[in-house]
C-alpha cells in the first residue's frame, strides 16, 4: 500500500484501463532527484467524456469525491478522500495534451506507479504557465542527475515541439556559468551533450 | 503543441542556483549509495503529504 488515496485512484484507473502516471514533485524521485512537495498530482488519459464519468463514479463508490464537474476540456480536478486530496490532470501539463509518442515513453517506476519519460517530465516543468523558480531548480536537478540516461534528441525534439528553445537557452546559460567560474566536468559534459 | 497559455516567467538562473542543484543532486545520491532505493524515498514523501494533511 503507497498511500490511501493515491492507491484507490490507481486501482480505479487501472480497472477501467486507463493511462495513469504520477507527475509533479512527487514524481521526482522516478529521475533519481528529490525534494519536499505538499501535493499528490496524476495524470490520467482520457478517451471521452463517458469514461471520465465512469471514472469519477467508481472513485465515488470508494469515497474518493470531487466537488467540480470534470469536463474532458479541463486540465484537472481536485479529488478529496478522508485525510488526503490529489489533483487529477487530463493532460500532462496545462500547456499542452498528450500524444501518443509520450505515452509510448511513459515508464515504469516500481508495481502499479507510472512515470512519464525523463524528456516529457522536464517538458512539464519547463512549459506549464505558472513556472516557478522551484521548476527551474528541477530541470536542473534532473538534468545533471540523468545527464548519461537522456535522450536528447528526443529531449531536443520535444522542446522544438513545445517552442521552449528560447526558455532552455537560459537552462543552458546555468551550466556554462558553472563550467567557466567551477571548471567542473559534468556541466561540461552536458554541455557537449546540448550541441 | 496543442495550445498555450499565458506568457511565462522568464527564466533567470544564477551561479548559486545551479550549485545548489549538484548539491542536491549528490544528497540523493548519498540516500541510494546508503541503500535507500527511489521507491523508499517516494514513499517517504508521500508519507509527509499525508502527515501534513
Amino acid at each position: 500500500m503507497i498511500s490511501n488515496i493515491l492507491q484507490i485512484i490507481l486501482d480505479v484507473a487501472s480497472h477501467d484501463k486507463i493511462t495513469t502516471v504520477i507527475i509533479g514533485g512527487l514524481a521526482l524521485p522516478a529521475y533519481n532527484v528529490a525534494r519536499t512537495t505538499l501535493d499528490i498530482d496524476v495524470c490520467i488519459k482520457i478517451e471521452s467524456q463517458e469514461q471520465l464519468n465512469t471514472f469519477i463514479e467508481a472513485l465515488k463508490e470508494k469515497e474518493i469525491n470531487t466537488k467540480q464537474q470534470p469536463k474532458i476540456d479541463h486540465d484537472l480536478f481536485t479529488v478529496f478522500g478522508k485525510n488526503s486530496e490529489a489533483e487529477i490532470w487530463l493532460k500532462p501539463c496545462d500547456a499542452f495534451q498528450w500524444d501518443d509518442q509520450m505515452v509510448d515513453k511513459i515508464q515504469l517506476f516500481f508495481g502499479d506507479v507510472y512515470v512519464l519519460a525523463v524528456e516529457d517530465y522536464i517538458l512539464t516543468k519547463l512549459a506549464r504557465s505558472d513556472r516557478s523558480s522551484i521548476d527551474n531548480d528541477d530541470v536542473l536537478k534532473i538534468i545533471i542527475a540523468n545527464k548519461d540516461s537522456l535522450d536528447w534528441d528526443y529531449f531536443h525534439f520535444r522542446i522544438k515541439w513545445a517552442d521552449l528553445e528560447n526558455d532552455f537557452k537560459e537552462i543552458v546559460k546555468a551550466f556554462e556559468l558553472d563550467f567557466n567560474n567551477n571548471i567542473r566536468n559534468i556541466s561540461r559534459d552536458i554541455l557537449d551533450k546540448l550541441k | 503543441m496543442s495550445q498555450e497559455k499565458g506568457k511565462r516567467a522568464p527564466i533567470h538562473i544564477t551561479l548559486a542556483d545551479i550549485e545548489r542543484a549538484y548539491k542536491k543532486v549528490k544528497e540523493f545520491q548519498r540516500l541510494i549509495e546508503r541503500g535507500k532505493t527511489p521507491e523508499q524515498i517516494f514513499k517517504d514523501m508521500l508519507r509527509l503529504i499525508e502527515i501534513d494533511k
